[in-house]
């Protein structure tokens, strides 16, 4: 277990910083995939399998779907190097390192919490989710659908085109037409 | 419960109505669907709140308010009749919309698990933002869209922030759990301070209190008048019906104690001063409603929870001022929309012009809705605000309410001016055409203001 757990660590610090060193945005994003997929790892062996699936469903699913389809839409996939003011570049070094040190500060302290008394290790599992999801929290569960339904009709609504007909009418004819 | 799954269904059914191009349905269907739901709720009040996960409960409050929401949004379909008449396109979308909105304001209402607050206020928003950009031609209604859902979404944030740092603080998410944790530290815990700073600020987003009503004005002006008059009426009782169910429990810690002086103290002069120089009437009434937003926070300050055996009555205030507020807001819209056609989409103060002349019912009947926003006595908006200020003194804040009074006085003057319009003869005379459904729900409004202004125990 702990080899694989330096196996994933490895992993994850190299493919991070290749995100930040590759030259191509595509291979950066690329190294994100790695890098969110060896967390995703991370994530099982902390034994947090739905935290896991989640992670490698919305993350490497569909968040760098998108960075794909922006990339490739924007077409950047040629090297842009841009100038940044030296201002810009100061503050950034000043406000990595700030957060560098509030995370070296945190990990200090953390890595000697004893697990508290009474924590369950199984509590990430699948099953105990569900369980809880379909008992204690089974009315939100199920109005959640209501959300996702208007949120569906309310997509369907904006994105769908209109035909013709509608826009030929004169002004009148809408209920109550904006003058402005 | 029962009302609820109702109400989601309906929903759907419209849809489907839609789908099927069945127009004429569309509003009937939800109206029968809705008076179906009212006599659920009228019936199915009891019900065990450990059935439901302790997740919601349907108390008398809850009760009352998903009543008056339904009430209301029966009123808005039947003004619905007559002003999709001429629209094709995307109209069951539109009632779907609207019910799945009301089902987030049911939730609000009866809410005692912050997970279902969350919920609620999503499934009462999300409808909104769409809602809001209906007239997909029209740049401002795009605006009015964009600028909700991005200001909305930082607000819900803001909300969600709160709930964690309470969970954090507590380590439940159970409403009485978290009043009991708040009344043990008597509002020393840091971590609960901030988790209420930040709930009460995603909850002011909704009613549109003052710093947090910048949005208002702009997506009242934007979004299609029946979306507005939804706003204004439904979602501000949701949104003010959630509000006292948190309020109720914390019990009213000193520090969420002087957050709320400053909210109701801000909103009550912004709403109101603003207001004075507004010449486009959706915007006067965007500015009206925040102001109403502060006499109904004045109502929540006066509330120090459950523990002090009080807070029925501010319950039954809130429900009173904002059912009443919601009767006169529907009828003016109405009104607003025959004088936009009579004028050819104009939207100033000035359309109202050659009402009187044209239909004295009407006119007597936007009287009666323009005072009793106003409070003028013999108006349920009197009875409203009297009891505000009743509470008020009740709970000695004297200053507080002496400020609510003189800028409900301020108030009247704004009032007054569109009213002044009303009954100015213009040069040349105006024809109004009125649907007999509107007449009919202009007119059910002004009587209802009336009664209830004479009669305030019917509420």
């Amino acid at each position: 277990m702990l080899y694989l757990f330096y196996l994933f660590a490895a992993i994850s610090v190299i493919a991070a910083l290749v995100v930040v060193a590759a030259k191509s945005p595509i291979n950066s994003v690329i190294a994100l995939v790695v890098c969110f997929l060896s967390i995703a790892a991370h994530y099982i062996l902390l034994n947090a399998q739905f935290l896991a699936m989640v992670h490698v469903i919305v993350y490497t699913g569909a968040i760098i779907v998108l960075f794909l389809f922006v990339i490739m839409l924007l077409n950047l996939n040629s090297i842009v190097e841009e100038r940044k003011p030296v201002i810009v570049r100061v503050l950034s070094v000043v406000t990595g390192g700030l957060f560098f040190l509030v995370l070296l500060a945190a990990t200090r302290q953390g890595l000697g919490t004893p697990v508290p008394a009474g924590f369950d290790p199984g509590i990430g599992l699948v099953h105990r989710i569900g369980t809880a999801l379909f008992t204690q929290f089974l009315l939100p569960f199920e109005v959640s659908s209501v959300l996702f339904l208007s949120a569906m009709a309310g997509a369907m609504m904006l994105a769908k085109k209109d035909g013709t007909e509608n826009v030929n009418l004169p002004p009148s004819s809408e209920p109550d037409d904006s003058a402005a | 419960m029962s009302a609820l799954i109702l109400i989601s269904v309906l929903g759907v059914v419209l849809l489907y109505l839609g789908l099927f191009e069945k127009k004429s349905w569309l509003a009937p269907v939800g109206i029968i669907g809705l008076l179906g739901a009212i006599a659920l709720f009228a019936t199915g009040w009891n019900i065990d709140h450990a059935l439901l996960g302790g997740m919601v409960v349907f108390d008398r409050f809850s009760t009352g308010f998903n009543i008056g929401m339904a009430a209301i949004t029966i009123l808005i379909f039947l003004f619905g009749k007559d002003y999709y008449a001429r629209e094709q396109r995307h109209v069951a979308e539109q009632y779907a919309l609207m019910l799945f909105s009301l089902v987030g304001g049911f939730l609000l209402s009866s809410y005692t698990n912050l997970l279902m607050l969350f919920i609620g206020i999503e499934v009462l928003s999300i409808p909104l933002y769409v809602l809001a950009g209906a007239k997909k031609q029209h740049l401002r209604s795009n605006e009015a869209s964009f600028k909700y859902f991005i200001l909305g979404s930082f607000s819900t944030a803001f909300l969600l922030m709160g709930i964690a740092l309470l969970y954090g603080g507590a380590g439940s998410f159970d409403l009485a759990v978290i009043g009991r944790h708040i009344a043990e530290t008597g509002g020393a815990n840091a971590l609960l301070n901030f988790g209420l700073f930040f709930t009460v600020s995603g909850l002011a987003f909704k009613m549109g209190a003052v710093p947090f009503h910048f949005w208002k004005p702009d997506v009242y002006q934007g979004a299609p008048t029946l979306v507005t008059t939804f706003m204004a009426t439904v979602v501000l009782m949701a949104a003010t019906a959630g509000f006292y169910r948190f309020i109720d429990i914390t019990g009213m810690p000193p520090t969420l104690e002087r957050t709320m002086v400053l909210l109701v103290l801000a909103t009550l002069l912004v709403g109101n001063v603003i207001a004075l120089r507004q010449t486009n009437f959706k915007r006067l009434m965007a500015y009206s409603s925040i102001a109403h937003s502060g006499f109904l926070l004045l109502a929540l300050l006066t509330d120090h929870g459950q523990a002090a055996g009080h807070g029925t009555a501010v319950g039954h205030t809130l429900l009173y001022y904002t059912f009443t507020y919601s009767l006169a807001t529907t009828g003016l819209f109405i009104l607003f929309t025959i004088a936009k056609r009579a004028y050819n989409g104009a939207e100033h103060n000035g359309i109202f012009q050659g009402l009187w002349a044209a239909k004295p019912w009407l006119a007597l009947c936007a009287l009666a809705m323009f005072l009793s926003l106003a409070g003028i006595p013999l108006t349920a908006g009197f009875i409203a605000k009297y009891q505000v200020f009743l509470l008020a003194i009740g709970a000695g804040w004297l200053k507080v309410m002496g400020f609510g009074v003189l800028m409900a006085l301020l108030g009247i003057y704004y009032y007054i001016m569109v009213v002044r319009e009303v009954f100015v003869r213009p040069e040349q005379p105006v024809a109004f055409t009125v649907a007999p459904l509107n007449w009919v729900v202009v007119s059910v409004c002004a009587v209802g203001v009336l009664v209830l202004g004479v009669w305030p125990g019917l509420v």
